[in-house]
């Protein structure tokens, strides 16, 4: 043991000196912090953005009461007036933004039929959904193997080129305890890294510390350690720096873009899903072909839906609120299995990747973060789930007015429901990721140990 | 003494069977990429296009119908795929495909690809250009790294200079070799790639493809060059074969996965943008009370009213030869649309100010250069988008316009007639044009000049270089 702590020791002096080891750290350092840094403005700027909507809701109300001064139809009020189904963002999510910019994180809600106002999205600079966040979860994820790839590629090798290697093998030393005290160096100072901007990312975004805590630690230590077993193994192969370095990134090449980028595309062929486009044409069929359906025929369809309402005054007008109010919700009927279908097959990709992700580490990593942070996919399906349940809460809170023709006041605009969603972490998904994580570690250690009792070629 | 150097590299990177496994991967995925890019494109094109055929068949089959309810009806517009975007999707997958145009508002471009895909997509998509702008280029380190170095360490150098030859011949006769090593894995690739696209029936003769296909193949030529030449650069600068490779992986990490992030973010940090909901507030306010307070709605309504009465000699709406809801209606639409466009056009001008970080970082990562001019080639990039959006939103004016004209010639008492279900197929329907290359152009410039430049300078520099502090 005392030499494994000298060769620790040693390998410290050894870093201290190599001013390019240094500069690196000081680098991923660097990146952690703009990441947290970045992270945490992004989701200060989403939730003051969120925070303006109230203010756009009021101007709104202001101005109705100015163009209906007295008692008004709330027809008419459900017409002009549009408030907002708002997706706050998790505090976790300033670590891993996930998709929270790809998907929009309010929704502009009326009265009208809710399919063609659910998949609205934000203003968004394209190339820059394409070039993706640069939170600490991508540094994480995509930056720390690389630097442990730096630290690993000519671990042995690097001794042997120099001629280091036959004295230090002609001590009585293992070549496990040369191997074992160099990569716990190396493991010592990333995890630190690591484990460092962690805690650092966690007390600048203000987070709770709750049980996600250890459960993103844990992550990130096991995923660390899965890039440290994949140095190993290259180390207990033996080939010169050069080839190591080609093979250690050519791993990475493969685990961390490769793979992803295969998997998305056999997912999307595996994982049909049904467009978008067609809901919204039948949405928009169905809701205009109101006008030119009789009145009693679309009423009895709604009143079998509502039969509340069915004594209600019989309509002879040309035109009333309530039967414009029923076709516009009868078109939402005839969509809803197209809807249905559509967030159903955005479900079973996520799905199928979330069984699939043990084919990279660094897919299960990225999506445990995000599912730690709640701002995946799941989580706004939440959302447009939670914004449906509001659309229903609006109408309820409507039909009264229209079906009963009661006056809709000033005072009733207070009345009316407001809405407010937060993402959920989803733990169970972050932590289904560990066991497959430390399996991974496990037989990559295990496989570096054994190959490690090969005898080390000094030269 | 040049022609032979590059003859040697060139057979011996051949018979080098670490070359031949990568460069097999490379062309592998190439092949895959292209077909799977060929896959998708076909079926969001025939998505699309059925889409916008049903819709446009919709529209002019309408019964007799008011033409306000004909307008608030409206229509849809559809994205097409750019030719080329089957090589290079540049944003088109954070991007938006159809739009519902309806008079009265604009609305967004929904249904992006991206956001029917979980965080995957975030890892990158697997396109040619993404196999050409970032796999070739380490093939190419790999290639490369030892160019100088394993003549030192061998010691070869020497040898090889004792003949009487200059350190920058042997640059060249290595970066000649390598260039056709090169050449011999992608060019096979690109031709299948060209082959494909234009056995495909939707693009058959069409001139200004194939000068975007021509550029596109140029440009990546120039983009390897660089590589080689930068590569045998650094191979002749730095003291070992381990120090060398070390130093190219790292700017390839650097240029390839760091920077473009990093000023993408940057840029958005920089130049903050608004929402739609707030864009939509402000729009409808200003088109409320006059784009500068002094002229609301009411007050322009009643002047409208005023002259229109005053222009026919009458003294009641009634007795006016022409629907006055209608002429308002496109008065309003008129001024609304004005408005917008403002909003529009200073939204648009933010994101190219972001994006312009992006577009000068290509002067010192040719990556980005060569991914900017490659989907602007591809007829992918922001720009393209953004001249859908100002197609759809044409359309979409010009139709509402047609519609309250139509409304107006109605006279008084519109509201109770309907217009001839014919009247409907006599109305222009939906269908984009994508913009030619002259159009593109202007914004291909600065991504060339970066390539130019940098092929250059490397070439002169770089060479100087190698002269001028290589060690034996």
């Amino acid at each position: 043991m005392r030499v494994f702590w000298i060769l620790f020791a040693a390998e410290w002096r050894h870093f201290r000196t190599a001013r390019g080891l240094v500069l690196l750290c000081g680098l991923l350092l660097a990146t952690g912090v703009y990441g947290i840094y970045y992270g945490t403005t992004e989701i200060a700027r989403q939730r003051q953005q969120l925070a303006a909507l109230p203010e756009l809701t009021r101007r709104n109300v202001d101005e109705l009461k100015v163009k209906f001064p007295g008692p008004a139809d709330a027809g008419d009020i459900g017409y002009y007036h549009s408030t907002f189904a708002v997706h706050h963002p998790d505090a976790w999510a300033a670590l891993s933004l996930g998709l929270r910019d790809v998907n929009p994180s309010y929704v502009k809600l009326r009265l009208l039929g809710l399919h063609n106002q659910l998949y609205a999205t934000d203003n968004a600079n394209p190339l820059k959904l394409l070039s993706g966040n640069f939170d600490l979860a991508f540094v994480l994820v995509y930056l720390v193997p690389l630097l442990i790839i730096a630290l690993g590629f000519n671990l042995l090798s690097a001794e042997r080129e120099e001629g280091i290697l036959p004295l230090l093998l002609a001590q009585p030393i293992g070549a496990t305890t040369v191997v074992g005290a160099k990569l716990a160096f190396r493991l010592t100072l990333v995890l630190g890294l690591a484990g460092l901007l962690s805690l650092l990312g966690m007390l600048w975004a203000r987070l709770p510390l709750d049980g996600r805590v250890a459960t993103w630690l844990a992550l990130t230590v096991l995923y660390c350690l899965f890039w440290f077993g994949v140095v190993l193994v290259i180390t207990a192969w033996q080939r010169t720096s050069a080839v190591n370095a080609v093979a250690l990134l050519g791993v990475w090449l493969l685990l961390v873009v490769l793979v992803p980028s295969l998997l998305n595309l056999g997912v999307a062929a595996a994982r049909p899903v049904p467009q978008g486009l067609e809901l919204t044409i039948r949405q928009r069929e169905e809701i205009h072909g109101g006008w030119d359906r009789p009145k009693t025929e679309t009423m009895n369809r709604f009143f079998a839906l509502y039969p509340q309402w069915r004594d209600t005054a019989t309509i002879r007008e040309r035109f009333v609120w309530r039967w414009y109010y029923a076709f516009q919700h009868l078109g939402d009927q005839a969509v809803a299995p197209l809807a249905a279908a559509y967030a159903h097959g955005l479900q079973a990709r996520y799905d199928l990747v979330e069984r699939l992700n043990w084919l990279s580490p660094a897919i299960n990593a990225q999506s445990s973060f995000n599912a730690l942070a709640g701002s995946d996919l799941p989580t706004h399906l939440a959302f447009q789930r939670s914004a449906t349940h509001y659309h229903d809460s609006l109408r309820a809170f409507y039909y009264p007015f229209l079906f009963r023709q009661a006056e809709f006041t000033h005072a009733d605009y207070a009345r009316e429901p407001r809405h407010s969603f937060t993402s959920l972490a989803e733990v169970a998904t972050a932590r289904r990721g560990l066991p497959t994580l430390l399996l991974s570690v496990a037989a990559l250690f295990g496989l570096g140990l054994l190959l490690l009792r090969r005898p080390i070629a000094p030269r | 003494m040049i022609r032979s150097i590059a003859q040697k590299e060139f057979v011996s990177i051949r018979r080098d069977r670490r070359f031949a496994g990568l460069s097999a991967l490379v062309l592998v995925l190439l092949l895959v990429a292209t077909l799977v890019g060929r896959a998708s494109f076909r079926t969001l094109q025939q998505e699309r296009q059925l889409a916008q055929t049903t819709v446009n068949d919709q529209f002019r089959n309408q019964p007799a119908r008011h033409p306000h309810r004909v307008a608030h009806y409206g229509s849809f517009a559809f994205r097409p795929k750019s030719g080329l975007s089957l090589l290079d999707g540049g944003v088109d997958s954070f991007t938006g495909s159809a739009v519902y145009l309806e008079a009265h508002q604009q609305n967004s471009v929904n249904f992006s690809q991206a956001q029917q895909s979980g965080s995957l997509i975030r890892f990158g998509e697997m396109t040619v250009a993404f196999v050409l702008q970032l796999l070739v280029p380490l093939l190419i380190i790999f290639l490369c790294f030892g160019a100088f170095t394993q003549e030192r360490e061998t010691g070869t150098l020497r040898l090889l200079l004792s003949q009487g030859i200059t350190l920058r011949q042997v640059a060249w006769g290595k970066i000649v070799g390598y260039s056709q090593a090169v050449a011999l894995v992608v060019a096979p690739a690109l031709a299948l790639a060209a082959a494909l696209l234009f056995t495909g029936e939707e693009f058959a003769s069409n001139t200004d493809l194939v000068a975007r296909l021509a550029l596109f193949g140029l440009s990546y030529a120039v983009y390897f060059f660089l590589f080689v030449v930068g590569s045998v650069v650094v191979s002749a600068t730095q003291a070992s074969s381990r120090a060398a490779l070390v130093t190219l992986l790292g700017l390839w990490i650097v240029g390839g996965i760091i920077l473009p992030k990093a000023t993408a973010n940057l840029g958005a940090t920089l130049y903050p943008t608004v929402t739609k909901a707030q864009l939509d507030a402000d729009v409808h306010e200003q088109a409320q009370h006059g784009i500068n307070g002094h002229d609301p709605h009411d007050q322009r309504a009643a002047a409208l009213k005023a002259g229109l009465l005053k222009k026919y000699g009458v003294d009641s709406e009634d007795k006016l030869p022409v629907s006055l809801a209608g002429v308002q209606m496109a008065a309003g639409e008129e001024y609304s649309a004005k408005v917008y466009q403002q909003h529009f056009a200073a939204l648009n001008a933010t994101y190219e100010r972001q994006n312009r970080l992006s577009d000068w970082a290509g002067l010192l990562n040719p990556y980005q250069a060569i991914r900017s001019l490659s989907m602007g080639l591809a007829g992918s990039d922001f720009a393209h988008y953004v001249h859908f959006q100002q197609a759809a939103e044409a359309y979409r004016y010009g139709l509402v316009q047609r519609l309250n004209g139509l409304q107006a010639g109605m006279g008084y008492g519109d509201k109770e007639r309907r217009l001839d279900a014919h009247t409907w197929r006599e109305l222009p329907v939906f269908s984009y044009q994508a913009p030619s290359l002259g159009w593109a152009r202007p914004r291909l410039l600065l991504p060339v000049a970066a390539l130019l430049l940098w092929a250059a300078g490397l070439c002169w520099l770089g060479l100087r270089l190698i002269s001028n502090f290589t060690d034996l």
